[in-house]
């Protein structure tokens, strides 16, 4: 009857660096964002938003960032994501942005939002491609996305298939 | 006979405004128990801005926030700020602690919506 209610935003990590890769960890990006909201929003708008705020999710390949906090608060959350500006982690700092996918109110409509985007950007990619061996390695791994109930899981739908997506 | 048109029916029009008054107006005074130096107007509003960039950061500083007057001996001020933006001005203001590592408090006066509300204070009325 009367719960805390959470918001689910779903970010992907934007960076020219190759190399920022390695440094998207929960803690790193966990702290670069609460550091940016404590910069735009001060000590009233990092403790509003820290109330239940955590990284639920983190994909290092594709470079997706789920977050959770508070319903009275994630239009804090939300304003403070573009004044994230590097990403910090074993003393390695790599410039980078975050962009806004989707706001949800559950993790299971940020899951069936992200198997929708993930599906146009593999078509996408598919079009930009330009030589043939990159066509075929997507072709391949687009082919091979199967659960299979026997061995482990060699492929769920909304995880990509490894290559890099620049 | 055709029924004459009958004029249409005067438009009676209500607007009810919650809070109409675009600014309010607060009369502030900064009490320095430890003495020392006192500030000028543009050190007045250096500290009031920065009170609202420690406590509601860039958004709460970029909010715009007028010194009207100032009286350097009793450190009094009137200021003006936009409606909106009112609790995030006296909620800094409560929680400002220190001036140049020397302790400090705001006390505010009087607060309206009306610039000439602050011009008299009951409070302070003398009653012979």
């Amino acid at each position: 009857m009367v719960r805390f209610k959470n918001r689910y935003v779903l970010c992907e990590v934007l960076s020219d660096d190759p190399r920022c890769r390695q440094c998207i960890e929960d803690r790193a990006v966990g702290l670069a964002v609460r550091d940016a909201i404590g910069r735009v929003h001060g000590d009233y708008g990092l403790a509003c938003c820290s109330i239940s705020f955590t990284v639920k999710y983190l994909n290092a390949y594709t470079g997706t960032v789920l977050l959770r906090c508070r319903k009275d608060s994630y239009r804090l959350l939300c304003s403070a994501l573009p004044f994230v500006r590097y990403l910090e982690s074993r003393a390695q700092r790599y410039p980078c942005a975050l962009n806004t996918l989707h706001v949800g109110g559950t993790i299971r409509t940020c899951q069936k939002f992200l198997i929708q985007y993930n599906r146009r950007q593999l078509l996408m990619l598919l079009q930009n491609c330009t030589n043939e061996e990159e066509r075929q390695c997507i072709r391949k791994s687009l082919l091979s996305c199967s659960l299979t109930e026997e061995q482990s899981q060699s492929g769920d739908e909304e995880d990509d298939d490894g290559t890099e997506t620049d | 006979m055709a029924a004459r048109a009958e004029p249409p029916p005067a438009a009676f029009e209500r607007r009810v405004l919650r809070s109409a008054a675009r600014h309010h107006y607060l009369r502030v005074r900064l009490e320095l128990p430890d003495g020392g130096a006192r500030p000028n107007a543009a050190q007045f509003k250096q500290l009031v801005v920065s009170a609202l960039r420690e406590l509601h950061g860039e958004v709460g500083a970029a909010l715009p926030v007028d010194v009207l007057t100032y009286e350097e001996k009793t450190l009094s001020a009137i200021l003006r700020v936009i409606s909106s933006g009112l609790v995030k001005l006296w909620s800094a203001l409560t929680l400002l602690g220190f001036y140049q590592n020397r302790r400090c408090a705001f006390r505010v006066l009087q607060t309206s919506p009306f610039l000439l509300a602050l011009s008299g204070n009951s409070r302070e009325l003398v009653l012979d």
